[in-house]
């Protein structure tokens, strides 16, 4: 008799110290993506995650926790790190910045390009439009946590290992990072249903499918790109508000 | 308003039945959960409303297939997920309407419950009805003009609160939200011309 063969994706195994940093991104290309993040390159070797993490003067457990992100492990509760952990968030965070405006967009835009040469028509004009208009709203948004919302809260933590409270007037807060921080996911969203569901044919299959493919990526690292901010570093910067108000009473 | 969608989780294990629950609440769909430790059990939870989804783990339906048949006759509104973590035969499995894997992303499970929710519910509803309404396309025609809320509502004499009400079914039906998809996906569908924006 036939006998049903389930094929648990791969990317769904929750990972642990000492596996196979080489085989997990086997399993799980995304990974790969995860370590460049973390400024980590291939090759790998047979280290296990944990060295890997030494390696890198990465704390392990933060490195678990976001690699375990990109296996299709979810949180749905804060997660806590120590205040240390800040600069390595806010450096993973950084780095992908890099990938979506110097790698992502620049390849979207072109995709996108690409299709409107080959036929010109109007709704691929509105497209590009859209994009374009996009991509402006999404610098500004990453521009605004590389200039301002970081800065401020690699400032506390100075503060916090010098065990000095902040003299100088509080006129920011990371409450208004977490106002900021838009949904700059829907119009990606937007743009892979008219891909998908209503944008005519017009013969050019190849680059439709190549525009999907980097949009749904792009939409999954910003996704977890987002969980990382709402569920590891707000909590955290919250905290370190809370102890160096608690410093200076 | 929508009522909240009757689950039934019929399932051993209190981490998965937690764990199934924490997702389930957190899908945007209200819902209201029961656990129940075996299939007669789970009829109890089934009586009071007829239209529930049940969540069962397909051990306990392998040796009571009679009896799972004749539930499902008995209630038809009722919808079945198969909640696997082992091997079971395919038979077995093609019983159920549908069927959550252990290792699914909570988005996944969301996804098969949404798709899975009796007729006659608001989400199911605006699922089947893909075309938009002659109103829709009106506010939709405007609002790619660049009109707001309240121009719009002024132009075909309708509140406010009715032009959000048909945006939200809009948005629903399309999979598009901002007002610059929206504009593009009246182009595609010829509701209006690059002419009419430029004006």
């Amino acid at each position: 008799m036939l006998k049903i063969f389930v094929m648990y994706p791969a990317a769904n195994l929750y990972l642990t110290p000492d596996l196979n940093i080489a085989e997990v991104v086997l399993d799980n290309p995304r990974i790969i993506l995860l370590l460049e993040h973390f400024n980590i390159y291939v090759p790998l070797h047979e280290k296990t995650i944990r060295e890997i993490s030494i390696e890198n003067n990465l704390n392990f457990d933060l490195f678990l926790t976001f690699a375990n992100l990109y296996n299709g492990i979810s949180y749905t509760s804060p997660v806590q790190f120590s205040f240390d952990e800040v600069q390595s968030i806010i450096n993973f965070l950084k780095k992908s910045h890099t990938y979506y405006t110097e790698e992502m967009y620049p390849d979207i835009r072109n995709t996108i390009k690409q299709m409107f040469e080959v036929n010109n028509y109007e709704e691929m004009a509105l497209i590009d439009k859209f994009f374009k208009e996009y991509f402006k709203e999404v610098t500004v948004h990453l521009n605004y946590e590389d200039n301002v919302a970081f800065p401020y809260m690699k400032n506390l933590h100075e503060h916090l290992v010098k065990g000095a409270p902040i003299t100088e007037p509080v006129t920011y807060s990371v409450k208004e990072y977490k106002e900021h921080h838009d949904d700059i996911e829907e119009k990606l969203n937007d743009l892979k249903n008219i891909l998908v569901k209503y944008l005519p044919p017009k013969n050019d299959q190849k680059l439709r499918r190549r525009l999907f493919f980097n949009l749904s990526e792009l939409e999954n690292d910003l996704n977890i790109h987002a969980i990382i901010e709402d569920m590891i570093l707000i909590p955290l910067v919250e905290q370190m508000e809370q102890y160096l108000k608690n410093l200076s009473e | 308003m929508s009522k909240p969608v009757n689950i039934v989780i019929t399932e051993i294990s209190q981490v998965i039945f937690e764990g199934l629950s924490r997702i389930l609440s957190r899908s945007g769909t209200p819902v209201h959960i029961s656990h129940a430790a075996s299939l007669s059990d789970t009829e109890k939870f089934i009586i009071s409303n007829k239209k529930s989804v049940i969540v069962i783990n397909p051990f306990y339906i392998q040796n009571n297939i009679k009896q799972f048949n004749a539930l499902k006759i008995e209630y038809p509104d009722t919808r079945w997920i198969a909640f696997i973590y082992a091997f079971y035969d395919p038979q077995l499995i093609s019983l159920f309407d549908a069927a959550i894997n252990i290792s699914d992303p909570h988005n996944i499970i969301i996804g098969v419950i949404k798709k899975i929710i009796p007729s006659g519910s608001d989400a199911e509803k605006s699922r089947n009805e893909e075309i938009l309404s002659d109103r829709e396309t009106d506010v939709l025609q405007l609002l790619a003009t660049g009109l707001a809320n309240k121009e719009i509502a002024d132009k075909l004499n309708i509140s406010v609160n009715t032009v959000i009400t048909h945006r939200k079914n809009i948005s629903q039906k399309t999979g598009i939200k901002s007002i610059s998809g929206l504009t593009i996906y009246a182009v595609v569908k010829k509701l209006i011309t690059l002419d009419n924006l430029r004006d």
